[in-house]
């Protein structure tokens, strides 16, 4: 990477781009393939500035969430913003029924898959919620959650810290989806809807 | 067959395999000569086990049998090796005996001892039994492959085996035997330079002497996980979480002692209200039972006492009535003087005396002129009774209209006073009945008033206050002992953490002057190794080299003369000119006793490995210092972190307990303030009560008063005009009484007047008489005057001498007594105040009692209130929450006991407790699990957390993340780390140098091999132009990273990681060491990540480069040579380079002197080398004391150079026959 040189980037600038031009995030506690090496380059200020100039120049933003790091587009078309809110939606119905659980799942938190199923089964409260999420078809609980497990692991919420056990680790940016969904404003439907005030309104 | 070597003379197979029996001799060039599968190359693994002695080194791979397996089926299995040597041939006998043994006879070879006569082979032991027989020596079993290579390589020390040798080898003969081998298995037909680094790599090195990367990475990973946990652990959202988790955590204790509690007092109002409930009712209804008593008792003392106050009161009515009556008369009498009265009527007799007496003088002085006395005195007489007869009817009128008058008055004042008693007596019954109710309602003031006083005496909530104050003042007592234990405590941390930290700075002052010491200590030994190392690398073109080449035996001469300085300088150019003999320039010297000052290259490299060893030593020294001051360490961080945990622990549970109590305290205040305000609302309200039924009291008795008033106004009102109509009516009869006794009296007096006259007129007229009769008039006239003086005043008297009895009567029996009815009355009111006294106290003392009662009583309704209102709360709001069964244990377990608060509030509260209890969990376990994530799952600190963890786990947690804080195990760990980065590093740089401690050997080994290339005598032929040889540095990654490792330990000694971390001790030095050392051991475990190699070996360390040139063809320097020309040329060229390899190893791991013996080199498949080449090769090969033994397939013209040519036969019984094919050697 020649420009690499030329803005005296950290070495890593080449993975940090492979992992976040993707969509995913970089998060503090995650520790596949470096990222908590890549996130800790990230956060030197040095290094963020330089990269954040240098990102720019192909317009990228980096964006710094509660221990993680993310790409954003600059002037991302509206018809793409639309997109990722569709994406998003399946995400209220999984956080709902991670917060239900009797643990609470967050940050840092690690579960097997069987473990959720086991306690949606035993909890007919959980189970509807589970059963609710829509887009998988999986007949048996245990792998709706893993369905869900490995959507969240492919978008980077989750890493699969141990394969043997099934053991997934929340990531830092699982914060993301928490912040999205705190600044999720919900209006009363009064019956004036205009173009402006719909059911639902993303921050 | 020739004498003057050793050699592998013979091979004898007895049972081995599928040879039954074969005895091929060896002492030449051998060929074999057989189709594939025949068992060539078994043959030729069992010539090589003869040199190896290594059954897993002989190509066999695991799919097959196990060389024991295949070889010795049977307990009659023999390999018999015969060696020729100067004189008598020797042979070993090698046989399974569980495994492969060896033994030496001294005595050629014979198959006859081992043979019976029906041609079998018989057992060991009768071998044995044979050879004793005849009287021949026959080595003790050898066990071992290594003694009996020992022995075949003339190292062994046992006279009785030491002359069982082919070769005398030196300490490195174990390459003689890996040549050998490693010439044997090479099969490749390209010559590659792995193939010949390999080769010489394994010659020269032991299956041990690698560096296994799976350890090191094994190493690395172990450090680079703790160095991540610590690195992890040290940042700042670390540190944060910590702080967040210690606060939550308690702060969740703190919430859940405080709910526990809640959940005691509330297992403890239920147990109580349950239990109490019936005592509570029945005390309630006794206080009820009391209270009628008590109501019952007080209205009969009342009525009782009553009935005396009214007997009383009659009593003083009476009393009252006479003395009032008494006080009236005395009055009337009073008004009409009869004090004068009683006066006048004392003198009484006296005047009658005084009467008599003038009486008798009249008389006795009339006697004289009685009968005109008598005439006169009958005329006077007359008229004067005429007069008194007048008077008196005067009088009698006067009297009757005066008692008419008088009747009148009497009659009106009856009236007036019969009305006024009326009047009186309305005014009194309406007094009396205002009076009564004014009384009444006094009573009852008083009662209020009593009462006030009663409730401002009253201590209400006295139990409860009473409590608080006790509880307070406990409180306060344990505070003040927690304040000085936590103020001692604190001390104690503070001086224990000065102990802790000055016993780190002294084991840290001390390791860091161990270091400096050793560091100093190895810089000075390696500068003399460097002098040592620059002495022997210019050795060569030094003086030193040149006595070494020249000079025989120059120790014993120069050696004892010449400066060492000398010796190593480069710049002499010694020559040879003229023989001086011994002699120094010209002159000879006596140096028997001098001391040679010159020393060997081996004591040169003896001095040398000596201070390596002094380096290691120290290092050791050093290391193990480190240790004992890490354990050190350990022991202070144990002891001092243990302490200061505890003590830590105490604050913190003091500091907590201060807490509690302050917020306890506060609280009680509180609940001490709102109960005494309590307290004082309730006096407040009580006295409001009354105050307002007092007021209203106030304002009755003020109404009545006024309507008294108003009555006694009315009445008076009524009474003066009463009064006034008597008085007018009572003035007219007196007007009128006394205007007609005026006139009356008129016509008295002028009647009296005219009877005086006639009585003047008369007494005149008898006086003259008198006068005329001489008798003296004057005291007649004068005795007469006091006469009738004193008929006046005796008729005064008599007027009011009723009266006077009338009150002489009423003094004696009611005025004189007046004073003790007075007293009497003033008993009888004293004891009517008494009784009205009593009567207050007794209903004072009853109200206060009964107010107690029905406080008790009303208490006692409240609590029962209270207890049914909290069972119905707990049942219904409560039993069924999640909350109840949390604390379910402790609300059953509860002892029944009374407590301040109720149940409904307690389940309140809890239920409200609760929730924020959930809220500080949820956050304190939302920082546990991101803190615990930020670790690896496998994480060395053990902070880990399960999803379905419970709260005490998620506690415990906490617990030993506060324990790891105060006992400061980080620094441990840190320090851990710190050793095990110097451990690693070391362990590299260590295995780093013993390995390319060897590539001197190499580079030794190689030069040799170029030279002995120069030396190939291949003009003759003028095939080969040349083979040149030559090393160059390793390309291996991983080894250039180790070599950077070793480079890096040797630049900065052991290190020793203060600097490891960013923490207080870390200069900046240490910092930037340590980080390249992180740095090149990361870059190292990406290295073998990425290489995938197992082991960094011998012949990674260095690149093999050749260069050969055939004919035309030159190959260039090149790894790798595929083809320099036929196929024939590569063999041969493969040939001639393991021929000259062994040659050189042979060379190099046998004993200098050791010239007379020979060797085999088997090279299996030489099929396709052209006779013309083979022929050359074998010339090769005899020049340099190397037997040749190839394989062929077929008969081809080319076992005719071989000297020893066996074909192979497998026979109808699968038996393979070995025998010698009879050909012509053309002599190589």
């Amino acid at each position: 990477m020649e420009e690499a040189t030329n803005f005296n980037l950290p070495k890593q600038t080449h993975d940090i781009f492979a992992v976040m031009a993707r969509g995913a995030f970089i998060s503090s506690n995650g520790s596949r393939d470096g990222m908590n090496r890549l996130y800790d380059v990230i956060n030197n200020p040095e290094n963020f500035d330089r990269l954040q100039a240098y990102f720019n120049v192909i317009r990228y933003n980096i964006e710094r969430g509660n221990n993680f790091f993310y790409f954003s587009k600059l002037s991302e078309p509206n018809s793409e913003l639309e997109k990722k809110l569709e994406r998003f939606e399946r995400y209220i119905d999984i956080i709902d029924l991670f917060a239900s659980m009797d643990n609470k799942i967050g940050v840092g938190s690690r579960f097997r898959p069987s473990e959720i199923a086991e306690e949606c089964n035993a909890n007919v409260r959980l189970k509807q919620k589970l059963q609710k999420i829509p887009l998988y078809r999986s007949e048996t609980l245990h792998n709706k959650v893993r369905e869900i497990c490995d959507l969240m692991s492919r978008d980077s919420y989750l890493e699969l810290e141990d394969e043997k056990s099934e053991s997934y680790k929340v990531l830092d940016s699982y914060n993301y989806l928490l912040d999205v969904i705190n600044s999720v404003a919900i209006y009363e439907d009064n019956g004036m809807n205009t173009d402006d005030t719909q059911g639902i309104i993303y921050n | 067959m020739e004498n003057n070597c050793r050699i592998l003379n013979r091979i004898v197979q007895i049972n081995i395999a599928n040879v039954k029996y074969t005895d091929l001799e060896l002492s030449g060039n051998t060929c074999f000569v057989g189709t594939n599968n025949f068992g060539k190359t078994s043959l030729q693994r069992a010539i090589l086990f003869f040199y190896s002695a290594n059954t897993r080194g002989l190509g066999i791979s695991a799919s097959q049998k196990s060389f024991e397996e295949h070889y010795f089926k049977y307990e009659n299995s023999y390999l018999i090796y015969e060696i020729q040597t100067e004189s008598k041939p020797f042979f070993v006998i090698i046989y399974r005996h569980n495994k492969l043994v060896f033994r030496f006879v001294d005595a050629e070879y014979s198959p006859d001892y081992f043979f019976n006569e029906n041609d079998e082979a018989i057992k060991i032991k009768e071998v044995i039994a044979g050879f004793e027989k005849r009287g021949m020596f026959i080595s003790q079993q050898i066990d071992t492959f290594e003694r009996y290579r020992n022995i075949i390589y003339g190292t062994e020390t046992d006279k009785l085996l030491s002359k069982f040798y082919i070769l005398k080898g030196n300490e490195k003969y174990q390459n003689i035997p890996k040549s050998i081998t490693n010439v044997f298995l090479s099969s490749k037909s390209s010559i590659d330079s792995r193939f010949i680094k390999d080769f010489i790599a394994n010659s020269l090195t032991t299956e041990n002497s690698s560096i296994k990367l799976e350890q090191v990475d094994r190493q690395l990973r172990q450090f680079n996980e703790k160095y991540t946990d610590i690195e992890t652990f040290l940042k700042k959202d670390s540190q944060q979480l910590i702080e967040f988790i210690e606060k939550k955590y308690d702060q969740v204790h703190m919430l859940k002692g405080a709910q526990m509690e809640m959940a005691d007092k509330l297992g403890s109002s239920l147990r109580y209200a349950e239990t109490q409930n019936e005592a509570v009712y029945k005390a309630s209804q006794e206080k009820q039972e009391e209270l009628d008593k008590l109501t019952e008792t007080n209205e009969n003392q009342k009525i009782l006492l009553e009935e005396k106050q009214k007997d009383v009161r009659e009593e003083i009515g009476y009393y009252d009535r006479t003395i009032r009556e008494a006080n009236k008369k005395l009055k009337e009498y009073k008004e009409k003087n009869i004090e004068q009265a009683v006066e006048k009527n004392t003198e009484r007799e006296k005047l009658q005396v005084d009467y008599n007496i003038a009486r008798r003088e009249y008389e006795s002085l009339t006697s004289n002129v009685q009968s005109i006395e008598m005439k006169y005195s009958s005329l006077i007489e007359q008229l004067r009774n005429d007069k008194t007869a007048y008077v008196n009817k005067i009088n009698s009128r006067t009297s009757e209209i005066f008692n008419h008058y008088n009747e009148l008055q009497l009659l009106q004042k009856n009236e007036f006073n019969k009305k006024d008693a009326e009047l009186k007596q309305k005014r009194e019954d309406a007094l009396n009945d205002l009076n009564a109710e004014v009384t009444s309602k006094q009573i009852e003031f008083n009662e209020l008033k009593a009462e006030e006083k009663v409730i401002r005496n009253t201590r209400f909530y006295e139990t409860e206050i009473k409590g608080l104050e006790t509880e307070l003042a406990d409180l306060r007592a344990i505070n003040y002992k927690n304040k000085s234990e936590l103020a001692i405590k604190t001390n104690l941390v503070q001086t224990n953490q000065k102990e802790w930290e000055n016993l780190e700075i002294k084991l840290k002052s001390s390791l860091s002057n161990q270091i400096q010491k050793t560091n100093n200590e190895i810089i000075r030994v390696k500068t003399e190794i460097k002098a040592i190392e620059e002495k022997l690398n210019v050795q060569h073109d030094a003086l030193y080299g040149y006595l070494e080449k020249n000079v025989k035996d120059w120790h014993n001469t120069i050696g004892k003369v010449v400066n060492e300085e000398l010796l190593f300088r480069t710049d002499l150019n010694p020559t040879i000119t003229e023989d001086k003999g011994l002699s120094l320039y010209g002159i000879t010297l006596k140096l028997d006793d001098v001391k040679v000052v010159s020393k060997s290259i081996e004591e040169y490299q003896f001095e040398k490995n000596e201070r390596l060893a002094i380096i290691r030593d120290l290092e050791e020294s050093l290391n193990q210092f480190q240790t004992i001051n890490n354990e050190e360490k350990m022991l202070a961080a144990d002891k001092f972190g243990k302490q200061l945990g505890e003590l830590k622990e105490d604050l913190k549970v003091l500091t907590y307990s201060l807490e509690l109590a302050d917020k306890r305290e506060k609280k009680l205040l509180l609940e001490l303030e709102d109960w005494r305000q309590r307290a004082s609302t309730e006096i407040e309200q009580s006295l409001s009560g009354n105050r307002q039924k007092i007021n209203i009291i106030e304002e009755e008795l003020a109404v009545l008063n006024k309507k008294k008033n108003n009555l006694l106004n009315d009445f008076n009102t009524q009474f003066d005009k009463l009064k006034v109509f008597n008085d007018e009516r009572l003035t007219d009869l007196k007007s009128r009484q006394e205007t007609e006794i005026s006139e009356l009296e008129v016509e008295k007096k002028n009647q009296v007047k005219e009877y005086e006259q006639k009585e003047t007129q008369l007494s005149e007229e008898k006086e003259s008489n008198f006068k005329a009769k001489g008798v003296d008039s004057k005291e007649i006239k004068k005795i007469d005057t006091r006469i009738k003086a004193l008929q006046e005043a005796l008729k005064e008297i008599d007027q009011y001498s009723q009266i006077v009895s009338d009150y002489l009567k009423d003094k004696r029996e009611i005025f004189d007594k007046l004073p003790d009815l007075i007293q009497k009355k003033e008993e009888f009111v004293k004891s009517a105040n008494d009784l009205s006294a009593e009567i207050e106290e007794i209903s004072r003392k009853y109200n206060i009692k009964r107010m107690e009662l029905n406080k008790q009583k009303r208490a006692f309704e409240e609590e029962l209130i209270d207890f049914n209102n909290g069972i119905n709360y707990f049942t219904k709001n409560f039993r069924e929450t999640p909350v109840f069964n949390k604390y379910a244990d402790i609300i059953d377990r509860a002892e029944p006991k009374k407590t301040n608060y109720s149940v409904m509030d307690l389940c309140t509260q809890l239920l409200t407790n609760d929730s924020h209890f959930n809220e500080e969990y949820n956050a304190f376990q939302r920082y546990v699990n991101e803190f615990a994530g930020k670790f690896r799952l496998e994480n060395h600190f053990n902070f880990i957390i399960r999803n379905d963890a419970t709260q005490g786990e998620y506690e415990r947690f906490a617990q030993n993340l506060r324990s790891f804080i105060n006992e400061n195990k980080i620094e441990l760990s840190i320090a851990e780390t710190a050793t095990q980065i110097g451990l690693v590093t070391d362990s590299i740089a260590t295995k780093v140098r013993e390995l390319s401690g060897q590539k001197d050997k190499i580079q030794h080994i190689i030069t040799l091999i170029a030279e002995d290339f120069k030396k190939a005598e291949f003009e003759e032929s003028k095939l080969i132009e040349f083979i040149k040889i030559r090393l160059e540095d390793s390309d291996n990654k991983v080894y250039k990273l180790l070599k950077r490792i070793q480079e890096f330990r040797e630049e900065n000694g052991l290190v020793y990681n203060e600097g490891l971390f960013n923490t207080d001790f870390a200069t900046h030095k240490n910092r930037e060491i340590s980080n390249r050392a992180v740095k090149l051991l990361d870059q190292l475990r990406t290295a073998i990540k990425e290489q995938e190699q197992e082991e960094i070996r011998l012949q990674d360390l260095f690149e093999l480069k050749f260069n050969i040139k055939e004919g035309l063809n030159e190959t260039g320097w090149t790894h790798k040579i595929d083809s320099i020309g036929s196929t024939g040329t590569d063999i041969l060229v493969k040939a001639i380079i393991y021929i000259t390899l062994l040659h050189v190893f042979i060379k190099e791991s046998s004993h200098r002197g050791s010239t007379d013996f020979k060797v085999h080199c088997i090279i299996d498949e030489v099929g396709q080398i052209s006779a013309h080449y083979l022929r050359e090769l074998l010339r090769f090969a005899k020049n340099r004391n190397i037997m040749m033994i190839n394989g062929l397939p077929n008969k081809s013209g080319l076992e005719a150079h071989y000297k020893y040519t066996y074909q192979f036969r497998r026979e109808e019984n699968n038996n393979v026959r070995i025998f010698p094919s009879i050909v012509t050697e053309i002599e190589a």
